[in-house]
């Protein structure tokens, strides 16, 4: 069936892993795998007190985060349209895996400028907690999250020194930036957890972190902090209740590809990515023309700079006209399916033919 | 069993209500089994007790089209058999301040069908909410089932004797109508990988294909069906036969100038920006031929 082998790429592409063995008819099994969902309270302490990470600042090194903490997650972060939002994780640790099993939202916005944004949320926060334990879900805050709408996955100064905060107070904690504006129109989730290095302290070897575009009036945000920081994997997993109804809701999902414009939702957003492409080309060509008039004065490393500055705006400007062609071509397909009907049986309607339903 | 919503609503369910009520359910079911099987000494025919859960589900109400966006859990009080009243208001006043729009539409459990026991709940549920509905999501897991276990009921109000039953709505298309533009949903459900141009054309045209496809089998099914009203096989149903009279009524969808200068417009605007990427492209490898042989890139 198409919806199976549609679902079982997406699944490779964005690295799920459903905790449960192949199907076999005994409950035994399902129970035995879903088993992630306990709460051992015991295990959880005694690794609280024990605190191996004080040791080594790269000790946890991956995220585990279920489906409902992802999906809970990357509704507030669009909800909250073009304005930063954030929220807490609740989860617990699984030896150098952090587990995040469940998200919830804070009243707070713009994080940007308020660096104790939290201390503002810290009564939602107790409140809340407390009646989750009441409720059975037993698990502690284990991170916070926040949303980039439109400018990428990544840590600023004031992230970095709030993360800092909480690696000191709160251990173990996870940071985890959603960029919602580049998950739509690129279809895959930008989501990226980190974990931020103690003052001072100097990584052995350079991370090698996957390519985004940054805008212009963020990028040296970006720069001076992002040695500051490590990222780390991030899998999925879901129950086998939630597999069995995400394999339904695909039934459903088809009618969702041949309705939705991505062109018209995200034209704001393209826009902003082309004038944000030309400004750095203006910038690259200011320095592309010192060099050459110098060629021999300019030192050879500045020029690396320079070309590798003009192979990341070809990358960046390919990525944005691979969306947008995918986007007209979607918009093309619909145009034929639906507006080239001819009527030709217009006086094929019987006098008895009642008259049709006004859709509401 | 009525074929549409006897109230004439529209339902719209989001997928996180779904999600988050299997969350609960896997949660309350693995506490439980991991406790029974520490202390019970035979095999695990515990599995076999489906616990149920409570909680309230939230969303807004707009004209006759009710759109269930969240949820929340409640506590259950066997002894009174009615939910937590302070629990929820305290779970509503969290929720409110972080959503504000939504309130509260009614509640949901999880179980294979309706009981007598939930029409006392949901009448305590009725001072919040004039009509609330009762999201009723079965756990088992069936994997012959082709539709989402979720059924939606309604209380239906006879103003004579105050009398409320439970009615459900139709099980299939209308309560579970998730045609939902999630950007959640899309991420699911889209691929794209920006690295590779071909992969990820291939990718997506993949799935606008399958897409395609199902859209194919579900109008040849509808077709099948109308052939054999007409050749007499099947009796005549004439509200399916309004519907789909006003489908085919509907199509083309859009047809105006209007139209055709935007989706025109629309066109344009993508090849100039191929265009320009194109041009970019070259300039970057270009540059070679401008500048002395001994600058390398």
């Amino acid at each position: 069936m198409d919806s199976s082998i549609a679902q079982k790429t997406w699944e490779l592409e964005n690295n799920i892993v459903s905790m449960e063995t192949p199907p076999t008819n005994s409950t035994a099994d399902t129970s035995a795998s879903d088993a992630i969902f306990f709460y051992d309270e015991g295990a959880q302490t005694k690794f609280q007190q024990e605190k191996p990470w004080v040791n080594d600042p790269h000790y946890f090194k991956r995220v585990k985060i279920s489906a409902l903490a992802l999906l809970k997650m990357v509704v507030h972060a669009r909800s909250g349209g073009t304005i930063e939002v954030m929220g807490l994780m609740q989860g617990k640790t699984d030896g150098d895996a952090i587990i995040v099993m469940d998200a919830f939202a804070l009243p707070v916005e713009g994080t940007e400028t308020r660096v104790n944004a939290q201390a503002d949320a810290y009564e939602y926060m107790v409140d809340y907690s407390q009646t989750n334990k009441q409720a059975g879900r037993l698990e502690n805050a284990v991170g916070w999250y926040h949303s980039h709408p439109g400018y990428g996955c990544w840590l600023s100064g004031i992230d970095v020194s709030t993360q800092m905060l909480n690696q000191q107070f709160q251990e173990p904690f996870l940071a985890v930036v959603i960029d919602p504006t580049r998950t739509v129109s690129a279809g895959k989730v930008e989501i990226g957890a980190f974990r931020t290095y103690p003052e001072g302290y100097k990584p052995p070897d350079e991370p090698i972190s996957e390519y985004q575009t940054i805008p212009l009036n963020k990028i040296e945000d970006f720069g001076v902090h992002c040695k500051q920081y490590y990222s780390l994997d991030i899998t999925y997993f879901k129950s086998s209740l939630d597999c069995h109804l995400l394999d339904l809701l695909w039934n459903k999902y088809w009618v969702n590809t041949l309705s939705s414009s991505p062109l018209l939702g995200n034209g704001d957003y393209v826009a902003g990515q082309i004038s944000d492409l030309a400004e750095k080309l203006e910038q690259a060509e200011n320095q592309l023309s010192h060099s050459r008039y110098g060629p021999l004065i300019a030192p050879p490393p500045r020029r690396k700079e320079e070309d590798s500055q003009l192979a990341k705006i070809t990358r960046d400007s390919a990525k944005i006209t691979v969306e947008q062609v995918h986007g007209l071509m979607s918009q093309v397909i619909k145009d034929i399916l639906f507006n080239s009907v001819r009527q030709s049986t217009k006086t094929h309607a019987g006098p008895s033919d009642p008259e049709p339903m006004i859709e509401s | 069993m009525a074929s549409s919503s006897s109230s004439g609503l529209t339902f719209k369910l989001h997928p996180l209500v779904i999600v988050n009520i299997s969350d609960h359910y896997t949660r309350v079911k693995s506490q439980m089994n991991h406790s029974s099987s520490a202390t019970t000494t035979n095999d695990d025919n515990n599995n076999g007790a489906q616990p149920r859960v409570y909680g309230c589900v939230i969303g807004i109400q707009r004209g006759r089209t009710v759109e269930i966006f969240n949820s929340f859990e409640l506590l259950y009080d066997p002894s009174t058999h009615s939910l937590d009243r302070a629990f929820l208001e305290k779970k509503q006043e969290l929720y409110k301040k972080v959503f504000p729009h939504f309130y509260i539409l009614g509640w949901y459990s999880t179980g294979s069908d309706a009981q007598e026991s939930d029409m006392h709940i949901h009448k305590a549920l009725m001072d919040i909410n004039e009509s609330p509905v009762y999201v009723l999501l079965n756990p088992s897991i069936n994997p012959a089932q082709k539709d989402l276990p979720v059924t939606i009921f309604e209380s239906e109000r006879i103003s004579v004797d105050h009398v409320a039953h439970l009615k459900p709505s139709d099980g299939g298309s209308a309560a579970t109508q998730c045609q939902y533009p999630l950007p959640s949903v899309v991420v699911f459900f889209n691929f794209s990988d920006m690295n590779f141009a071909l992969t990820c054309l291939a990718a997506h045209l993949t799935g606008i294909h399958s897409a395609i496809k199902m859209l194919n089998s579900r109008i040849r099914v509808l077709h099948h069906y109308l052939v054999a009203m007409q050749k007499g096989e099947i009796p005549c149903e004439n509200s399916l036969l309004r519907q789909v009279s006003s489908l085919l009524r509907r199509l083309p969808a859009i047809e105006s100038e209007k139209f055709q200068d935007d989706f025109l417009m629309e066109y344009n605007d993508t090849l100039l920006i191929a265009y320009l990427a194109m041009f970019t492209n070259c300039a970057r490898y270009n540059i070679l031929s401008f500048l002395p042989d001994f600058v390398s890139f």
